[in-house]
């Protein structure tokens, strides 16, 4: 019954169960959270091969075929928390260091990883510490004896902190200026390249056209066809801007005000990438003076359930609500380090849909946006075919304080709650 | 011969004077409006939107007064003063029946507003949304100068805040260092032989080109950049005898020295004036004599008046260099006007009192050919109050920076309970055209585009005191 998660993850189930004989079970629940497809009653979700195969509204289930049957359940997907430094240190310098991972500080096996998988976290990006740009992020699942076994992904997101000084903003630039010399680079060796191609006899002409930005980058494409032309590899450092540049990772932008963002604009000027936006939430955040502007880009934002004030005021106003309601993507996380916020992480949740948030809106925060911020909305974060099967089971509505978690589901298997089939 | 060489001498002073008018016409032919007159410069001026005051007293700051005059600026720049003027049909429009125009104001050494963490970079650290930057802008305020660098208080927008970076240098010229004073000394004799050297070199160099070029080894660059102005000196010195000091010294040779504090300076002010120099004041600064000194000193509120008669430029500043909402109000940064009140209650023409606040600290911060006063060709950076702006009853009702409206008092969170527009009383002698002001529907304080009345035409009445409802609230 226990599942190999590393296989799970990086074998897509179609073609996993014709090569290992995994179990059909299926779960049958009062309720399901779908997320992406609303609620659905008398819910069955069938879970093969650690993905979820099917889940609909009182589904057939074949005799023979496992069945947890509990109407007093609510599933919903496992919630996926993006920016975590759980279990780890949070002190560090203001480096530019893009190319490093979180990876090795991870101690597997750490209690507080076991700990919140019982609350029903079961995605966790690690971000690295510190100011400047200090890396990329690593998407784990919280369990596994192995750092290989946790791991889903790296350069899941770059994390990228920025103020409104003169520091943050030459980082920026000077980033971007590496990027700019090392497309001229690229662009001469390709010139180089062409007119050598044509002193040999120009055969492969036809090719040089086929080599779009997009390909110079992959290199082991380069390498496969010989001839084609191999561009200059790109220094470790210029890398992750390269694949924030082609859309293939989005950069996390931390800011705390209003002038942040204005700067973070100067700084970026006339490039077009998308990125998403770290708002560290304040009792006064005058981020509502920039709201139409991070609106028209459709920037996510990574934000604590809080509520905060007008400056200088004491108007309350729902700032999660508002970029919500404005259809941005919010991704809520829990509002401190510590496990119990953590354990409470869904109903402060629940107090921002009490304050406007849309329900809807709510539940995405905690699971599908979380998965979209890494690259992960393919796999993780809702109730549907195909994806993995991270199932929170809940003795009630999730957003709800009194709501307690009665098991959880990891890549197809209970890790958590008695289950009785 | 003679009489020929005499023409075309004169010609060529005439080619030099062809030469030179589209240089000096240059901004008052982009305020014509004259597209391709002018050359590219003018072209990219003639871009941009349109906004036009109209209907209000301009009080251009210098001097001239311009009563239900219209103020027309594009691309945040002046183009055109005076009545009955085309407007443009896209031009944003804001309406200053009853309210008087003044170029914005300048506060020199003021911390804390044109950025978030203080202390230099505004480039990368201006803070547009801050609330001092509101207060700021509710006070008049539209340039700062924080560590020396004129930072214009642009909301909202980040781009093209700093004016003119550091233009000043300080130097400490005080008989409490001696040696210091003696160095300076050197310096100066020192730069000055050394330009000396250098014309004279320059001049035989058409003779005789093997002359050697001076050395500029061992000349301080500062001291020379002050000497061929290209920096401002700035001193700190309020007794006498330094004062004293520093008049002579620039005096010697000739330069205008920027002098913060000068408490005693109305002591010394006919040797100030003399020197040319600029005087930062502030009017309310109490101090005592020394015992030890039998000629006059200590603190005057005559001060700013007596420099001013000797031909000081003098600037005002406040008491407190930041935004300060705890204590006593009246003695902060958001308090110029008051401050400059107190020195025309010393005496100080009130027309000197408002250059005191706009021209003559954007001369000390070398932005004078872009702030200071309302004329063509100048930043439109202006404020539109409701009465005098040195009376203490007068509230700033919108602020323009760049041609564009960054507060309305009526919308903005800190004075718009108080006296909201329609009930506005008049702060000075009586005028009828003020209280034309308050027949206005409540909700009519948008720009509007009815600018051609005659203000004079229309009856006088008396102004409600009723308050509109609602707009307390804010408080």
């Amino acid at each position: 019954m226990r599942l190999n998660p590393l296989l799970l993850s990086l074998v897509p189930a179609a073609l996993a169960s014709s090569a290992f004989a995994f179990d059909l079970q299926a779960i049958r629940v009062g309720r399901a959270e779908t997320v992406s497809h609303g609620v659905i009653e008398h819910a069955v979700v069938l879970v093969e091969d650690g993905r979820i195969v099917a889940v609909g509204p009182d589904l057939p289930i074949e005799r023979g075929i496992p069945v947890v049957d509990r109407p007093e359940w609510t599933v919903m997907p496992g919630l996926v928390l993006p920016y975590s430094r759980l279990g780890l240190d949070g002190r560090a310098g203001a480096d530019f260091t893009p190319e490093v991972s979180p990876s090795p500080e991870i101690l597997p096996r750490a209690e507080e990883y076991a700990e919140v998988l019982t609350y029903g976290i079961t995605t966790i990006g690690i971000y690295p510490p510190g100011n400047g740009v200090p890396g990329q992020a690593v998407a784990i699942r919280p369990k596994g004896e192995t750092l290989e076994e946790m791991r889903i992904k790296e350069g899941a997101y770059l994390k990228v902190y920025f103020r409104a000084d003169a520091r943050s903003k030459k980082t920026v630039k000077d980033a971007w200026a590496k990027v700019d010399e090392h497309d001229e680079k690229v662009a001469k060796a390709k010139e180089k390249w062409t007119k050598d191609q044509k002193g040999k006899g120009a055969k492969s002409e036809e090719k040089k056209d086929e080599a779009k930005p997009e390909e110079k980058k992959d290199e082991k494409a380069a390498d496969a066809k010989a001839k084609e032309f191999v561009p200059p590899a790109a220094d470790p450092k210029v890398k992750p801007f390269l694949r924030v540049r082609d859309g293939k990772m989005l950069p996390l932008v931390s800011i705390s005000a209003a002038a942040d963002w204005a700067h973070w604009l100067d700084a970026i000027g006339e490039r077009k990438f998308d990125f998403a936006l770290r708002v560290v939430m304040q009792r006064e955040l005058d981020l509502y003076e920039v709201h139409d502007e991070i609106v028209k880009r459709k920037c996510m934002l990574v934000m604590e359930p809080e509520l905060s004030y007008t400056t200088s005021t004491m108007r309350q106003r729902n700032l999660p609500a508002e970029f919500a309601n404005a259809g941005n993507k919010v991704v809520l996380i829990p509002r401190g380090e510590d496990l119990a916020s953590h354990e409470t992480w869904r109903a402060d949740v629940g107090e921002m849909v009490k304050n406007g948030m849309k329900r809807e809106d709510a539940l995405k925060s905690m699971t599908v946006y979380g998965a979209a911020l890494m690259g992960l909305d393919k796999d993780y974060g809702t109730l549907e075919k195909g994806k993995v099967a991270n199932l929170l089971f809940l003795n009630g509505d999730p957003l709800e304080p009194g709501t307690k978690v009665v098991a959880v589901m990891l890549d197809g298997a209970f890790v958590h709650g008695e289950v009785r089939q | 011969m003679k009489f020929s060489t005499m023409l075309a001498r004169s010609a060529r002073t005439l080619a030099v004077a062809a030469l030179a008018v589209p240089v000096f016409a240059q901004d008052p032919a982009g305020g014509e409006a004259q597209p391709g007159a002018a050359g590219a410069d003018a072209a990219k001026k003639d871009e941009g939107e349109w906004f036009a005051v109209v209907n209000g007293d301009v009080y251009s700051g210098t001097g001239a007064v311009l009563r239900g005059a219209t103020v027309l600026a594009r691309g945040g720049v002046i183009r055109k003063i005076g009545h009955d003027l085309e407007i443009p049909a896209d031009a944003k429009v804001l309406d200053a029946q009853g309210l008087r125009i003044y170029p914005g104001l300048v506060a020199l050494n003021a911390r804390g507003i044109a950025s978030r963490f203080g202390g230099g970079e505004f480039a990368d650290t201006f803070d547009p949304y801050s609330q001092n930057l509101v207060l700021a802008l509710a006070a008049g305020i539209t340039t700062v100068s924080d560590s020396g660098v004129a930072v214009k208080l642009k909301r909202r927008e980040v781009k093209g805040v700093v004016v003119r970076e550091r233009y000043q240098s300080t130097l400490s010229y005080s008989s409490a260092a001696p040696r210091g004073k003696s160095e300076l000394d050197a310096k100066f004799e020192a730069a000055a032989r050394y330009l000396r050297d250098y014309r004279d070199w320059e001049e035989q160099k058409k003779t005789n080109k093997d002359l050697k070029e001076p050395a500029a080894r061992g000349v301080d660059p500062t001291i020379r950049s002050i000497l061929e102005n290209r920096t401002m000196a700035r001193f700190n010195a309020a007794n006498r005898s330094d004062l004293l000091g520093i008049a002579r010294l620039a005096q010697k040779y000739k330069f205008r020295p920027i002098i913060e504090g000068a408490v005693e300076a109305w002591t010394v002010a006919d040797e100030l004036g003399r020197a040319g120099a600029y005087a930062v004041v502030v009017p309310r600064t109490r101090r005592d004599k020394s015992e030890e000194l039998l000629r006059d000193g200590g603190s005057s509120i005559e001060n700013a008046a007596i420099l001013h008669r000797s031909g000081v430029q003098v600037a005002i500043q406040a008491t407190s260099t930041f935004i300060d909402l705890g204590g006593i109000a009246g003695r902060d940064v958001l308090h110029l006007p008051i401050e400059a009140g107190f020195a025309v209650r010393g005496g100080l023409p009130e027309q000197a009192a408002i250059e005191g606040i706009t021209i003559v600290p954007a001369r000390i911060l070398g932005v004078e050919h872009r702030i200071g006063s309302i004329e063509v060709g100048k930043d439109c950076d202006l404020i539109l109050l409701d009465g005098d702006l040195l009376h203490y009853q007068a509230l700033v009702q919108y602020t323009v920076v760049d041609g564009k409206i960054v507060y309305e008092k009526d919308k903005e969170l800190y004075y718009a309970h108080i006296r909201p527009r329609p009930a506005a009383q008049p702060t000075d002698a009586p005028d009828a055209r003020r209280d034309k002001g308050e027949e206005k529907p409540a909700d009519d304080d948008k720009p509007t585009e009815s600018g051609d009345e005659k203000p004079e035409d229309k009856p006088a009445e008396t102004p409600e005191d009723k308050p509109k409802d609602g707009a307390a609230d804010e408080g």
